[in-house]
């Protein structure tokens, strides 16, 4: 089934913040923004959050048990062997192997968590709302579907009254992101 | 906070978004002038003769190169711990600049971020070759083998170092190729040629520039600059314990780590710098990168210079007062005069007496001035790792065991080869891929003008 938007396009990232808010203002929800840089205000408004830092620090959490027990495993159980006379178990040589580990481990990791959840695969073709969005233009694109043609006349006036240069109605069929 | 008053702009010309994106990506869609292919055909023939240099020392053995019992570590080491230390600009640049929220790192932290992929894998090479039966080089994973299984020895830092650099390596091409998503992007879906959208397409990942992905990219970019500043300051700190647990005068120090990490950022900043001044020229680029930009590395340049010098006066100034005769033969019969005085005092020369040039805010503001300094620099930083290399293994404990030692044209060979591969992967980032990152150029335009940060 196709879906309906209607994406609102400014050249000023004030007069986009604006109409974020006054757009949230009346409830009308906002669908998704593009930008061509983060723009901080934006995360707050449409009350974005990343859990990536908690996930980093058990992805490290993970990786020193392992290196460890690995370590352990190695130099204590498997195949113990005296090197300059240093208890099998020499801990604090352990630490830089563990140290560079973890940082390798806790980088794929959160990378391959940042892949997964913001779904940016290689040769991934997700929608894209407008080209401009990447360039120069910001973007915000609001569902009408679940609206009345009053409500989309509404956001269209309120996107113009902003400051919007352009306001375009868009379908698509199945919307990748 | 960016005080634009004092300071001044971060990119000058009151640019527009797409004049920005259109500026910054014109040397990709424009044919490189004459100067490119020019330059690619030399490093190219250089790349050839390393080439040529590697496939004999690999058929032949490391008996080709000139070095011996005594000095086991010639140019090879000398060379790796040279383009390691390069190698540290890039990283040490964009990641200890962004968790310092430096913003006037945005122009030119993908250029060193290319620099760190290039020249680590360059460094990479030099160890490789050097274990001789380079087919045999994945005996140094710790993988679980027929042969007890045994495994490495974790406590060596010959084993550090290995982890380190692949692990370095790795995360630095993780980090730059994040940055890129935004920018490839653009590319895709400014371009008006099909195949170009094609590929840049399947290299940015389908990114949308969403609030969604925008959130996570910055909070990855942090996560990633916080953990790789530790890695920065781990991977030389573990190329200098290569040398310092040996007991050979010159190398027993604990002021190794903090020296060698200093020396490669101050290396790589060089070559940051002389990369800065060629990409300013050629594509008159000095909108983006601006005199501010070059005066702000210019005098980072002089503040480690002067810690460098800190630094070689502290290890002669603790050879004579350890009371160490072995020391004290090394530093003021083997360095300061006798067989090496010209390694030597070129490094002293051009480390911590040439930088101080910087001082002068003309020098800073000519690029003559900047490119000539940091070329020193550059020579002064491999005089330094020659000197620590070579000087110490040649005259140690015992003079039955002293050796001069000399490079073969085979170990020229190498590293004329890398410094060819460096320049012409340099070239080929300059024509395939954003030189600086377009969206964060975007995001500090304005900076300090309006009611931002």
């Amino acid at each position: 089934m196709k879906k309906a938007y209607k994406i609102g396009i400014y050249d000023d990232e004030e007069m986009f913040i604006s109409s974020i808010k006054s757009l949230q203002h009346k409830e009308f929800k906002i669908y998704d923004v593009f930008t061509p840089y983060p723009v901080h205000e934006v995360f707050h408004l449409l009350k974005l959050k990343s859990r990536l830092p908690t996930a980093a620090y058990f992805f490290g959490l993970f990786a020193i048990i392992a290196v460890l027990a690995f370590l352990y495993y190695t130099s204590v159980i498997n195949w113990p062997i005296v090197y300059g006379g240093k208890p099998f178990n020499s801990f604090p040589s352990f630490i830089v192997v563990t140290i560079v580990i973890t940082i390798f481990t806790v980088t794929i990791a959160s990378l391959a968590a940042f892949s997964a959840r913001s779904k940016l695969i290689p040769g991934r073709d997700n929608t894209i709302f407008d080209h401009r969005a990447t360039d120069d233009k910001f973007v915000i694109v609001v569902n009408t579907d679940t609206l009345d043609d009053s409500g989309s006349d509404q956001i269209e006036a309120l996107m113009k009254e902003q400051g919007a240069v352009e306001v375009l109605d868009k379908e698509f069929e199945n919307v990748i992101a | 906070m960016y005080n634009r008053k004092i300071r001044g702009p971060l990119v000058e010309g009151n640019k527009t978004l797409s004049q920005i994106s259109k500026e910054i990506l014109s040397p990709m869609e424009t044919a490189p002038g004459l100067w490119w292919y020019i330059t690619f055909g030399i490093s190219s023939i250089a790349a050839i003769f390393g080439f040529y240099a590697i496939f004999i020392t690999v058929s032949r053995g490391i008996g080709t190169w000139g070095v011996n019992n005594s000095v086991g570590w010639g140019w090879e080491i000398v060379n790796f711990v040279w383009w390691i230390g390069i190698g540290h600009a890039g990283t040490a640049f964009s990641i200890f600049l962004l968790i310092l929220r430096q913003r006037w790192r945005t122009s030119i932290n993908r250029a060193a971020e290319a620099m760190t992929v290039i020249a680590v894998m360059m460094a990479a090479l030099f160890p490789a070759l050097h274990m001789g039966r380079v087919w045999l080089a994945f005996y140094i994973f710790p993988y679980p083998n027929t042969r007890g299984p045994l495994w490495v020895n974790f406590n060596s830092p010959l084993f550090w170092d290995f982890i380190a650099i692949t692990a370095y390596l790795l995360i630095s091409f993780s980090f730059w190729y994040l940055g890129m998503l935004p920018d490839f992007a653009t590319i895709r879906d400014r371009t008006k040629s099909k195949i170009k959208k094609a590929i840049y397409g399947f290299f940015g990942m389908g990114w949308t520039g969403s609030g969604r992905h925008w959130i996570r990219f910055e909070s990855l970019s942090f996560i990633l600059g916080g953990i790789a500043a530790v890695l920065v300051v781990s991977v030389h700190s573990i190329v200098s314990t290569d040398f310092a647990v040996g007991i050979e005068p010159g190398w027993h120090t604990t002021l190794f780590p903090p020296y060698f990490v200093v020396g490669a950022i101050f290396s790589g900043f060089a070559m940051v710098m002389t990369l800065m001044v060629i990409v300013r020229k050629i594509y008159k680029l000095t909108d983006y990168i601006t005199d501010n930009h070059m005066d702000a590395i210019a005098r980072i340049l002089v503040f480690i210079s002067l810690i460098m010098g800190t630094a070689y006066s502290t290890e002669i100034f603790i050879a004579w007062y350890s009371g160490n005769e072995y020391e004290m033969f090394t530093f003021f019969r083997n360095r300061i005069t006798g067989d090496f005085t010209i390694q030597f005092w070129g490094m002293i020369f051009c480390n911590a007496l040439i930088p101080q040039l910087f001082w002068f805010r003309k020098v800073r503001r000519s690029w003559i001035g900047l490119l000539a300094v940091s070329l020193l620099i550059n020579l002064g930083m491999w005089f330094e790792r020659f000197n620590i290399v070579v000087t110490s293994l040649s005259k140690d404990f015992l003079p039955s065991n002293w050796v001069s030692y000399n490079p073969t044209y085979i170990e020229i060979g190498v590293y004329l080869g890398t410094l060819g591969l460096f320049t012409a992967g340099i070239l080929l980032f300059f024509r395939y891929i954003p030189i600086m990152a377009v969206s964060e150029v975007k995001s500090v335009v304005n900076i300090g003008s309006k009611n931002d940060d």
